[in-house]
């Protein structure tokens, strides 16, 4: 097994598998985060202005 | 609305606290930088000091910038935006502080050990075991801090800038334990566990991600909260950064192998690194346009603001970085560019452009706000850009020309490809003497733009009062339908298919005859099955990935799966193929008691990050330093010394080549020898005698860690090496050098003369 890993011309088939399944779950997530309705992206998008509103800074020594 | 109104007052003390920290070994780090490169061009720099030698100084420049200045810089980031996204103040006062204060003191004492020579020899990773337990430490309080944050927190969605923190968090634990994993043979040394081509790969592996997880994630999350808050308008796309943190999170961790590109590393992993670095191009530059189309509609606001200046050109050089990384990683370009200074010049233009320039937007847009007090000078903070900018492209220009040709110089050949056209490799030094002087002027162009942050940050901070933020929520329980157990996280449908898919291609791969045939069917059931299941179960599928998204824990665990697969695939089946047993070729011969002095001296000196031992597959490789390098000859190699620079010629088979005076006068004066070196004369190794009394004890762990020493005692080890220097002491009497036996400088000697002999191996091989 071992001088498979490192001599054999197959080897170039973990490659491929290794691309083709890290591809599947990329193509998948990309997937639903493209399909995610825009009022969830809008929502979600402007979580870092929340809290604008109503932060003040308070002195603290 | 429900629940009971609160004000919840932010801990922007260890915000602040974490923010000058980044300032003063931002300052130190990058002064290191400047003086190291001035060294290169002027070697009387060294000042013939031990502490004050490149080889020393050069990790601690880098472990300076990397964890001192850059690490301070995240963790400021990530406690004010986390505090805020999440509507809850961080959830313990003492682990911040403990945080912050322990963080420190283990730079300060990287600061002390590097320079003394304390050192692992292994890059972004030489800090000494002791000091490798306080990071552990440290970071499961940093951990525990942000998850605790995490879990009483007031929003229930996570934006992605959190995401970006957990994959630091959880993949750099991992990184760092794995790659650290060493036994101590005193209180300051050890030796790794891993050696070899399995400590290249796991060394790389946590190099590369390194950069990806500590110099790029956390970075990203801090890009996806500051930048759309300095130019007051929402990430361009949501939907674009969570593809971008899902693909990076998937991609980056295969991708370690490419810095091993041409080496004895075996080939498939060589071509899965250089897969993987192509696939990246897509996430990084899709990250990238992210950021920059953000500020579509805000560009007017560029040219009277420094913040905003300084994120569109960090984000620009994240693009280019990103662009060149995969580029270099295509084995033909990487022939021409790897161990030159085009490397130098990428990693720089990542690090000023990217992390230094995301750094400086971060630190002028948090200085109003927690101090309470306009900056001191927005022009001075506008030169910084300007100086800043120039200095890093004059900088990566010099580094690309200058690797460039050497590169082309160092492969050029005549006669057919059968003789080279510069076999002297200091016709090279010599040739890029103006680029690297170019360097040293674009890094003290940097330096002094730094330096104006200083006084700005000063002038602002001074007289002013702190302040910490507040604000008023609404106290409520999250709503108990968005809850995902962790049950319900594992036994679901698409990670329990995730699992499956995976334990059938290892079998697959992995196994023999029935195993993989075995794998093989699985592997295809499995993938029909799930696209079967896909029409009908879409809906329920898409309900728990959303939860997923409101339920940190189960998301932290599926990241770390993630990341693990990765590493694990990589890692196990070359640490199980180093054995005696399985090399062919050559191997190794066991270092004697002097020759394992004299190398823990070589890397105690740095010598690495010069001197590569690894000569390539490649054409001009060989003609220039011998014949390519086999994975057996340096299987016993505890660290392995594969080296990634060639600022000096290749060292792997040095030991058949000089007589023992040669390297006598080198490292006394290097230009005696090599007219037109830039090398550090070496004075101490003369007079400082040996410590041979440690020898016993390091034998004993190499013995631990499979290197075929027989056993022996104390005495015979020390007996050993007095008569082996003694020899050396002689032959080198003989051509008129003069030195006792005891002195350091024979130990090295004999490691140096020992390099590049190796065994054949007349054993059963596999048919080809």
């Amino acid at each position: 097994m071992f001088k498979r890993l490192i001599l054999e011309d197959s080897s170039i088939w973990y490659i491929i598998t290794a691309f083709v399944t890290a591809a599947t779950i990329f193509l998948t997530i990309a997937w639903r985060a493209l399909r995610m309705p825009r009022a969830e992206a809008d929502k979600f998008a402007h979580l870092p202005f929340t809290t604008d509103a109503n932060e003040r800074h308070d002195p603290h020594a | 609305m429900s629940g009971q109104k609160i004000t919840i007052e932010y801990n922007d003390r260890v915000v602040r606290q974490f923010l000058l920290a980044t300032v003063i070994w931002g300052a130190v780090g990058m002064l290191v930088g400047v003086l190291i490169a001035a060294q290169l061009n002027f070697w009387q720099l060294n000042f013939a000091t031990p502490w004050l030698t490149f080889g020393r100084l050069r990790p601690l420049h880098t472990n300076a910038v990397i964890f001192a200045f850059v690490g301070n810089m995240m963790f400021a980031g990530i406690y004010y935006s986390t505090q805020r996204l999440v509507k809850a103040r961080l959830a313990s006062d003492f682990l911040s502080s403990l945080h912050f204060w322990g963080w420190q003191f283990i730079i300060v004492c990287a600061a002390v050990t590097l320079p003394l020579g304390l050192t692992r020899g292994k890059e972004y990773a030489e800090l000494i075991w002791p000091i490798n337990l306080m990071v552990v430490l440290i970071w499961v309080v940093f951990a525990v801090n942000f998850f605790w944050t995490l879990a009483r927190r007031r929003e229930p969605a996570l934006y992605v800038a959190i995401w970006f923190y957990i994959s630091t968090i959880v993949t750099i634990a991992m990184l760092y334990i794995v790659n650290h994993l060493s036994i101590p043979t005193s209180l300051l040394h050890s030796y790794p566990v891993f050696s070899g081509v399995q400590d290249a790969l796991v060394q790389w592996w946590y190099g590369h991600n390194a950069v990806a997880f500590f110099l790029t994630t956390p970075i990203l999350g801090i890009m996806y909260y500051f930048l759309p808050k300095a130019a007051e308008r929402p990430v361009y796309s949501y939907r674009l950064s969570v593809v971008h943190f899902w693909s990076l999170v998937f991609v980056y961790i295969w991708a370690g192998p490419h810095h091993l590109l041409n080496t004895a590393l075996p080939g498939w992993l060589q071509n899965l690194g250089m897969t993987f670095s192509l696939m990246l191009w897509a996430p990084s530059w899709g990250g990238m346009l992210n950021g920059l189309l953000t500020l579509r509609g805000a560009w007017h606001k560029l040219r009277t603001d420094p913040v905003l200046k300084f994120y569109a050109a960090a984000v620009t050089f994240y693009g280019m970085a990103t662009f060149e990384g995969p580029l270099l990683s295509i084995k033909s370009v990487n022939a021409l560019a790897h161990y030159t200074d085009w490397i130098i010049g990428h990693v720089h233009a990542g690090t000023l452009g990217w992390n230094g320039f995301m750094a400086a937007g971060l630190i002028y847009w948090l200085l109003p706000r927690l101090w309470n007090k306009p900056l001191y000078s927005t022009a001075l903070a506008n030169l910084h850009f300007w100086i800043g900018t120039v200095g890093i492209l004059l900088y990566v220009a010099a580094m690309w020309t200058s690797g460039i040709t050497q590169g082309l110089m160092l492969n050029a050949t005549t006669e057919h490809g059968t003789v080279l056209a510069y076999p002297n490799f200091l016709d090279t030094l010599n040739t890029i003497r103006p680029m690297m002087l170019m360097r040293v002027i674009g890094g003290g162009l940097y330096l002094a733009g730094w330096f104006l942050l200083v006084y700005n940050f000063y002038r602002t901070v001074k007289g002013a009062a702190p302040v910490n933020g507040t604000i008023e929520v609404y106290d409520e329980a999250p709503a108990p339908d968005a809850k995902l157990s962790l049950a319900g996280t594992f036994f679901s449908a698409p990670t329990l298919f995730w699992f499956l898919a995976v334990g059938f291609s290892s079998m697959w791969m992995f196994g023999t005859d029935l195993v993989s045939t075995a794998g093989i069917v699985g592997a295809v059931a499995c993938l029909i099955a799930a696209f079967a299941l896909v029409p009908s179960r879409s809906q329920a599928w898409g309900g728990w990935y959303e939860k997923l998204l409101l339920n940190a824990l189960p998301f932290t665990l599926l990241v770390f799966f993630a990341v693990v697969a990765g590493g694990l695939i990589q890692i196990i089946p070359t640490v199980l193929v180093q054995k005696a047993k399985n090399v062919e070729d050559r191997i190794q011969t066991p270092y004697t008691p002097l020759e394992l002095a004299g190398r823990d001296i070589y890397i105690r000196e740095g010598c690495y990050l010069c001197h590569s031992q690894m000569i390539r597959t490649l054409v001009p490789d060989i003609l220039r330093y011998g014949d390519y390098s086999r994975l057996g000859e340096s299987i016993y190699d505890h660290p392995f010394q594969w080296g990634s620079k060639r600022t000096g010629p290749d060292l792997a088979r040095v030991g058949v080549k000089y007589p023992n005076v040669w390297h006598f006068r080198h490292m006394e004066n290097p230009r005696a020898v090599s007219p037109g070196s830039n090398m550090p004369t070496y004075p101490w190794l003369f007079s400082h005698a040996l410590d041979a009394s440690v020898m016993p004890a390091k034998i004993k762990v190499q013995r631990l860690l499979g290197v075929p020493y027989g056993p022996r005692t104390a005495q015979q080890i020390f007996d050993s090496m007095d008569e082996q220097a003694k020899g050396i002491a002689k032959d080198l009497r003989t051509a008129g050098a003069y030195v006792d036996s005891d002195k350091e400088i024979v130990a090295l000697i004999s490691y140096l003369q020992t390099l590049g002999k190796s065994l054949p191996v007349i054993t059963k091989s596999a048919p080809r």
